[in-house]
């Protein structure tokens, strides 16, 4: 003999009995019996399938049955069996109210047909994609796969943040943009794309850098966060975001042939800090502007971000948390390395002392403000640099480029010496000689001329903006990459 | 509720609501709440253990009264029944929202969930 308690609102369905006395060898008899006797609670306490209902929670004394035998828990005479509810919730997740039933048109029902008939998808699952609302942080080189699948597949509204235009050196790889795109706001662009694709879509266009003070304020719209930004700040920034916002944040980055992807801060799995407690030293790590990337490797990352999305808006299959995947083009592998959550987490462990967004920039180790040092009085620009030439001056020019650069384009007076071969190769130049330094941009010679001074070199100078700004400056055939 | 509302903005509260019904109308006489067992971002989610439950049904009873209803907070958000509250709901009780901005109470709503949880009907709130 078993006792079951009766919880408050359903005794008036057991003759307003608190507790009922009843036999059977398992919990499943016992509530068999319990339902037999009194019909009425049939159906308060399970499906039209038979299924116990998801809040209903089933007790034999301080067990859950779940984490025993589930109905086939056996019961000893004098043990009691407990209904107990399972309440939670928030604000998290869909964050709107209960709203009118959302319906398929025939053409939408048509256009989704190939979901439709996936059992794991139907009519159920692309009503969830059209409710969904999924932001994308940036549309460039993962945003352009992610906007254009994630509108064919009928994600019902999707934000994207981004402030650039579509310049060339984007086609190699941002499909969403066309070659007439050049010059426009990518937003427009890809927005442009993806209503060609699918009008039924809501596309929100943010228009600006995602920052400290802006980005709780647009996240907080979505289900859904994936981040498809190529730098530190932003990502420690949509991390710490999403984990304050309890947003699931899919996550992808991309360098040359190789990607990764994993899912952070959904339910208990870990979050980018987790894995990358702090950002590396400014300038250690390459962006794909300064190291390059296989126009095709944003396709695969973007989409396996997309895949991931759909699943867990969809809420199939295992969802890539606690997974990192890591994906090598060159040797075409995919490996996977766990993630564990730790609890140290300055943002999502047991004791957090990260609880509103910081300076990212500061963080990172980037100055706002580029200050006035030294090597910034060691700077000349490109000009000056060509009227020396002119001038007949007597000076070293060193390009400290690789030499798959060099080929792209070089200045004639120029010698190359990549600046990691510039320690071993530092007996070719002389302390004596006047020596200006340049590479693309500027970044890589300033360090060039750190090390030159740090070597005695007394007089080195960095070429301002690289051979970019020469092209700008002096000379337009050089071109630009 | 307001005070334990209050006091742990910016996460989200949680406790039980004892009291009397007869059936329509449901009166609110104690407030008593109940730790966030939520693992992760407490300011937009909120758990209660089901032993907490059984306790609160259990305390209840001793002073002669009934569980009646769960009240929960959303921090700097308005008080309406989102999908995870309706998804993980239980049409036993009714769920008072209090809608918490910048530390304040602003305004509450109470919801009575279907069987189905697929849409909650907002019950009327009688101070006093």
């Amino acid at each position: 003999m078993a006792k079951v308690l009766i919880p408050t609102p359903l005794r008036q369905y057991a003759e307003k009995q608190s507790a009922v006395d009843l036999n059977g060898a398992t919990v499943g008899d016992v509530l068999a019996a319990l339902t037999s006797r009194y019909g009425e609670l049939k159906r308060h306490l399970y499906t039209d399938e038979g299924r116990l209902r998801s809040f209903v929670n089933v007790y034999v004394n301080d067990e859950d049955i779940r984490f025993l035998d589930k109905d086939k828990t056996g019961l000893q005479d004098g043990d009691t069996v407990s209904i107990v509810p399972s309440i939670a919730g928030g604000t998290a997740a869909v964050a709107d109210p209960v709203a009118a039933p959302v319906t398929l048109s025939k053409e939408e029902i048509l256009r989704y047909s190939r979901h439709l008939i996936i059992p794991e998808v139907g009519m159920d699952g692309q009503l969830k994609l059209k409710q969904a609302k999924v932001l994308l942080i940036g549309a460039g080189g993962l945003g352009a796969p992610l906007g254009l699948y994630l509108a064919a597949a009928g994600v019902g509204r999707i934000g994207m943040v981004d402030f650039d235009t579509v310049d060339f050196t984007n086609l190699q790889r941002q499909v969403i943009h066309g070659t007439k795109d050049v010059g426009r706001k990518k937003l427009d662009s890809a927005a442009e794309s993806m209503m060609d694709i699918n009008p039924h879509v809501q596309i929100d266009k943010h228009e600006t850098a995602l920052t400290s003070e802006n980005a709780l304020e647009i996240l907080k719209d979505y289900d859904i966060v994936i981040d498809g930004t190529d730098n530190f700040p932003t990502r420690y920034l949509v991390n710490d975001a999403c984990v304050l916002l309890g947003k699931p944040n899919v996550y992808g980055s991309i360098f040359r042939f190789e990607g990764q992807a994993t899912v952070f801060a959904y339910e208990d799995g870990p979050c980018y800090r987790c894995l990358y407690p702090e950002p590396p030293p400014p300038g250690l790590v390459p962006s794909c502007a300064e190291g390059g990337v296989l126009g095709i490797l944003p396709g695969t990352i973007g989409l396996i971000q997309a895949t991931e999305a759909v699943k867990l808006i969809l809420g199939i299959g295992e969802p890539l948390v606690g997974r990192l995947l890591l994906y090598d083009a060159l040797t075409m592998r995919f490996r996977e390395l766990k993630l564990r959550k730790d609890p140290g987490c300055p943002v999502c462990g047991e004791h957090r002392t990260i609880t509103k967004l910081i300076d990212y920039q500061e963080f990172c180790g980037i100055p706002q403000h580029a200050p006035e040092t030294l090597a910034n009085a060691a700077d000349i620009e490109p000009r000056d640099v060509k009227a020396k030439i002119d001038k007949g001056d007597r000076f070293v020019l060193i390009d400290v480029r690789e030499p798959h650069e060099w080929q792209i384009g070089h200045i004639p007076q120029a010698k190359l010496i990549p600046l990691g071969e510039l320690p071993k190769r530092i007996n070719e130049l002389d302390s004596a000689d006047e020596i200006i330094a340049h590479c693309k941009s500027g970044a890589r010679s300033a360090k060039a001329v750190e090390f030159l001074q740090q070597s005695g070199f007394k007089k080195v100078r960095n070429m301002k903006g690289g051979i970019l700004a020469w092209s700008d400056q002096v000379d337009p055939s050089v071109p630009k990459y | 509720m307001v005070a334990h509302a209050e006091s742990t903005f910016p996460n989200e509260c949680c406790g039980a609501m004892l009291g009397v019904s007869d059936g329509v109308e449901k009166q609110v006489s104690v407030a008593s709440p109940i730790e966030n067992a939520y693992q992760g971002a407490q300011n937009a989610r909120y758990e209660l253990r089901p032993e907490d439950l059984l306790a609160a049904e259990r305390e209840a009873r001793k002073q002669g009264m009934d569980l009646i209803g769960i009240f929960h907070s959303h921090p700097d958000c308005d008080a309406y029944f989102s999908e995870t509250d309706l998804k993980n709901s239980c049409p036993w009780y009714s769920f008072v929202v209090l809608s918490i901005k910048g530390g304040k109470f602003d305004h509450a709503n109470s919801f009575l969930p279907n069987l189905d949880q697929t849409a909650a009907e907002k019950e009327e709130l009688i101070y006093g």
